[in-house]
């Protein structure tokens, strides 16, 4: 089913003559796991400014095309109505979180849509469970590591209860430990709570590992739309742009794949491509 | 060639007030012409670290030598003639009006005459692909670009040392191997770098040596083949070798070695052990 239907949305800022995105289409089914990858001014934030309503609410400029949320024109809608159905997380942890405390900070969201006292109780400590901060509930926001205040930023998104999580490069402040425990909160959310997922990143290993389509922007055009497979196979393209190629698909790359030896994407994908090549 | 130590630690610690120490017993030494990658999860004290190489922080049990002198009693104004720190945040160092200006401001308390601070300025624009950008506003340009003038303002010193902060942290694909290549250029003129950073393939391609932080303690120091075949060391402070690397050494059994850095590298091996076998195309 199809949650999100982008058509031919084009966008430009006030006063910059070129646009900063051109004619984008692009259908978001429920469930799904989309990363969007590409260089710096390709266009991925302002595309999550238009689908978490920032463009046009807070940000003027050309708005052009269309954005269908089941039907609904995304355009019409307040960002309290937006804010129910899309959560977002954004790149800087400490720019994001308000409050003192982990549990006031994931209540905020709930209170302010009048979400009786009870059931903001229980959405709290389901967030917390979801995110794997359960333990963190009494803390204050100021001593949690990168990881932690990202994880809090998506339990706060949670508890809202939106069915589409929009996240803006969640994971460029934090170190590998802290991205890895993003991507697996992640996983966990889409796989088995079958929130939809749209995740903005550089680091292509993790996207390659978990999303199941990649959509790569270039100067506020879709360049690719496929599954990660297909997408990282096209490495002069991706040379081109300015996609950085996961290593075991790049090996792969200059190997040589066909149906036999697929494409691999993880390390133990690669492990049992290498070996077929070398037993056969 | 005699080694030359430019930083030396003796038995550094830190800590700030009446918090637990956030570097313990750092022993070390850099030598001329080096490039090092500081590494370690967040909070294990790399900042802390580098932030004693020019003398931001001074030990509070413990010594640091830059340049054979104690940095003890040496001001930051002095020590930034020997070792220049490119911040993680650029924004934390850049407050004038245009980039020529930003980047001339280091050179101003080094007594220069204004011809040599303006060719100065010009080559460091250049080195960092910013000729066109003397007199724009730093603010007007992309985050990306303000990390490349923060840059070109420690290059317009010419340090001996040059110490960088997550340089690619926020940059995209190209703008970090843009950085990273000028780094290795520089180490290659004979500058010494040290640099932090979480991106381990980048270690990989442009460090010779890794020191390994770990609780601000040192885990381990050394070249960075030895460094990233240990990958149980690495786990200890939740770091993994580059992806070509685990890919090698989860191949052991074919021969591969473990300390492979770059896929042109486990290439050429893969080629070399097909052919030996008769079934590489």
């Amino acid at each position: 089913m199809t949650l999100l239907k982008i058509e031919n949305l084009t966008f430009s800022y006030p006063q910059s003559i070129q646009p900063a995105l051109k004619n984008i289409n692009l259908a978001i089914k429920k469930g799904s796991f989309t990363g969007i990858t590409g260089p710096t001014g390709a266009g991925k934030s302002t595309l999550a400014y238009c689908l978490n309503g920032i463009i046009p609410h807070f940000q003027g400029g050309k708005l052009g095309g269309q954005i269908n949320l089941r039907g609904d024109s995304l355009f019409t809608l307040g960002t309290a109505q937006i804010s129910r159905v899309v959560g977002s997380v954004f790149q800087d942890p400490d720019a994001q979180i308000i409050s003192a405390d982990v549990e006031q900070e994931v209540a905020f969201g709930p209170e302010n849509l009048g979400v009786p006292p009870e059931e903001i109780e229980q959405r709290i400590a389901e967030a917390l469970y979801l995110t794997g901060i359960s333990g963190l509930r009494r803390r204050p926001t100021t001593v949690l590591s990168g990881g932690q205040k990202q994880r809090l930023a998506i339990a706060a998104a949670l508890a809202v209860l939106p069915e589409i999580l929009l996240l803006d490069e969640p994971t460029s402040e934090l170190d590998p430990a802290g991205t890895e425990e993003i991507f697996q909160v992640l996983k966990k959310l889409n796989r088995e709570h079958g929130i939809t997922i749209i995740i903005i990143e550089q680091k292509t290993e993790q996207l390659a590992t978990h999303a199941d389509r990649i959509v790569v922007l270039n100067e506020g055009a879709v360049v690719m739309d496929d599954h990660p497979r297909q997408v990282f196979s096209k490495q002069q393209t991706l040379e081109a742009v300015g996609v950085r190629i996961p290593q075991v698909a790049g090996l792969a790359g200059m190997i040589g794949v066909n149906d036999r030896t697929p494409l691999p994407l993880t390390v133990e994908q690669a492990h049992r491509f290498i070996e077929r090549i070398l037993r056969r | 060639m005699n080694r030359q130590v430019l930083i030396k630690a003796e038995n550094l610690t830190f800590k700030y007030g009446t918090e637990p120490p956030v570097l313990r017993n750092i022993s070390l030494e850099i030598a001329r012409g080096e490039c090092v990658a500081v590494i370690g999860q967040n909070g294990a004290g790399k900042t802390t670290l580098a932030k004693h190489f020019n003398g931001m922080l001074k030990p509070v049990s413990g010594k640091v030598y830059v340049g054979g002198r104690d940095t003890e009693r040496l001001k930051v104004s002095v020590l930034a003639r020997t070792v220049g720190y490119v911040f993680q945040n650029p924004d934390h160092q850049i407050f004038h009006d245009t980039v020529g200006k930003e980047v001339a401001f280091g050179l101003k308390n080094f007594d220069l005459p204004g011809k040599v601070i303006e060719e100065r300025v010009t080559a460091a624009l250049e080195t960092v692909g910013l000729t066109a950008h003397h007199a724009t506003y730093p603010f007007n340009l992309s985050k990306g670009q303000r990390q490349r003038v923060a840059l070109a303002s420690v290059l317009a010193m010419q340090t001996e040392v040059i110490v960088l902060d997550e340089p690619t942290t926020g940059q995209d694909y190209r703008e970090s191997m843009q950085i990273m290549n000028l780094v290795k250029k520089l180490n290659q003129n004979g500058h010494t770098v040290i640099f932090i950073t979480h991106d381990m393939a980048l270690v990989a391609e442009f460090a010779q040596r890794a020191i390994v932080l770990c609780n601000g303690e040192i885990l381990a120091d050394g070249g960075v083949r030895s460094i990233f075949s240990r990958p149980e060391l690495l786990k200890e402070t939740f770091l993994k070798p580059p992806q070509i690397t685990a890919l090698a050494q989860s191949l052991n059994r074919y021969a591969i070695p473990p300390d492979v850095l770059k896929v042109k590298e486990m290439y050429e091996l893969l080629k070399a052990r097909g052919e030996e076998i008769g079934c590489f195309s």
